[in-house]
């Protein structure tokens, strides 16, 4: 296991999601929402229902920084989007096992709800729904989710990312675990739709 | 570690600790209800999650799934216990004292064939209360935590992963309310031996009626309403005892009475049997009669 430098308390950990935590708005102003810098190339992984028709985006980091963004791929039955931006030299992205993840344990959800920037939510998993073959399906969590929520980091304790917040179902926060998101952008690498397909060679 | 780590860990190890003890109550139509293993062949759960009473199953912690047979529910308490045909290898470890503002607890339900958690704090905590219909509970303790499908009748457990009380939506409108577990302990131990809670029974109708202020001054303490008698059940205790109707109730075995529930509150179980004093206003003279409280007969089909 990794060991990721975090202070004991939630202000730091929140501080270290926020550095690969973005805000993702369409060119046209349609399309507002969360996203996460996925790789130190500048891939985005997102909600496919917070980029809706747009393929342009304008990305924000929490630093200030700014760049476009351009639609790579819109998967709109896992509800994922990766974005190509012009971000470059973010950290690495440490990924948690949502396959780990026991009811009770606590987890932090980092967006923009209602456009209120860099906001923090606290809960517990609620449950982990498992597919036929016994991978994560998607993560209930006890956390208050808004709009804007979508397509923001669901982490662990740790600040490792277990899952892309993506609905709110009965007022329980639902997200897609991230082992999606990485079959997700192992397709997208190997059907060529990625410009560099070998940084995910897996 | 962090301390962020260890205490996600501590909470994921309560859940674990008190989950052997959550099993699913299939007595509904829609999606399981939750339900707690008392007993190693008891189950607990919320009397509004019973709509029918054959055919009832639990599915306890390691799958399995086993019939059960209502025991007895009362409506009043929201309370509803259930004995299993098999006995199951575990059951609940509660915990004792009682609830503080601020602490922070978990909401656990088995809503499906996984455990499921939700985190809060008691957002108040207070005395002893009664129910709209009439159910005495130790402690009113109300959650900050957010209810879900299949919440009621599932666990309340503290950051030890000890069980301490039923939850339930049922009681107070939708609300997020906890049964503590004494008062569970109380009821299901009646449900068991007796099938329904035994309350004690006057058989009368009342009505709050304002007193004159020469009686009012009279009493102590000082009061100004009393309780009227609107009905008098055929051969019921009060009947028996000679109260009529239009006599108004102003204390029943030394308390003061000017509301329904202030007598209900008298007639709990253990006073049936017993003899008590009522002192009534008649004819703008105060008399005193002795009744003996009875038992409230049991409602067939009542929910």
């Amino acid at each position: 296991m990794r060991t990721i430098p975090v202070e004991n308390d939630l202000s730091g950990l929140a501080a270290l999601v926020r550095s690969w935590t973005v805000e993702v708005a369409g060119v046209d102003g349609e399309g507002r929402g969360s996203g996460i810098l996925w790789h130190p190339n500048g891939l985005i992984v997102t909600n496919a229902h917070v980029v809706a028709r747009t393929t342009r985006q304008r990305i924000k980091l929490a630093d200030g920084r700014e760049a476009e963004g351009k639609l790579l791929l819109r998967d709109d039955r896992r509800d994922i989007a990766l974005i190509q931006s012009g971000i470059s030299g973010a950290p690495d992205l440490p990924l948690g096992n949502p396959q780990a993840l026991a009811p009770g344990a606590l987890v932090l959800a980092l967006g923009h709800p209602w456009g209120v920037a860099n906001a923090m939510s606290l809960g517990v998993v609620h449950g982990v729904s498992l597919d036929r073959r016994g991978f994560p399906r998607y993560i209930a969590a006890d956390v208050r989710l808004a709009p804007g929520n979508s397509g923001g980091p669901l982490v662990d304790a740790t600040g490792r990312l277990v899952g892309v917040n993506a609905m709110i179902v009965g007022g329980l926060g639902v997200a897609i675990p991230v082992n999606v998101v990485q079959r997700v952008v192992r397709e997208a690498s190997q059907s060529g739709a990625l410009p560099f397909p070998e940084a995910f060679a897996a | 570690m962090t301390a962020l780590q260890s205490l996600s860990d501590d909470l994921a190890a309560a859940v674990d600790r008190a989950s052997a003890a959550l099993v699913s109550v299939h007595a509904r139509r829609r999606i399981p209800a939750s339900g707690i293993l008392w007993k190693p062949d008891v189950v607990i759960t919320n009397h509004h999650v019973i709509q029918r009473e054959e055919g009832i199953k639990v599915t306890l912690a390691d799958g399995t799934t086993v019939g059960a047979t209502l025991a007895g529910r009362d409506p009043a308490t929201d309370i509803a216990a259930l004995r299993l045909e098999r006995p199951a290898p575990t059951s609940a470890a509660l915990g004792h004292g009682p609830l503080k503002v601020g602490q922070l607890v978990l909401a656990l339900g088995r809503p499906g064939p996984a455990v499921t958690a939700a985190l809060g704090v008691v957002s108040s905590a207070g005395g002893e209360w009664r129910t709209w219909s009439g159910g005495r509970i130790d402690q009113f303790v109300s959650l900050d935590v957010s209810i879900y499908d299949g919440f009621s009748g599932g666990a309340l457990v503290n950051s030890a992963g000890e069980i301490v009380g039923m939850n339930s939506s049922g009681l107070s409108r939708g609300a997020a309310m906890t049964i503590p577990f004494p008062t569970i302990i109380r009821v299901a131990e009646q449900l068991l031996t007796s099938g329904h809670m035994r309350r004690g029974y006057v058989g009368v109708g009342l009505q709050s009626v304002r007193l004159p202020s020469a009686i009012a001054s009279q009493l102590t303490p000082a009061r100004d309403v009393g309780l009227m008698v609107v009905s008098v059940d055929d051969g019921g205790p009060a009947a028996l005892a000679g109260l009529h109707i239009g006599d108004v109730i102003v204390a029943f075995d030394g308390h003061p009475a000017s509301e329904p529930s202030e007598m209900l509150a008298q007639l709990t179980g253990d006073r049936i049997g017993q003899i008590a004093a009522v002192r009534v206003l008649r004819a703008g003279a105060f008399a005193d009669l002795l009744l003996t409280v009875g038992e409230r007969p049991a409602r067939a089909g009542r929910r």
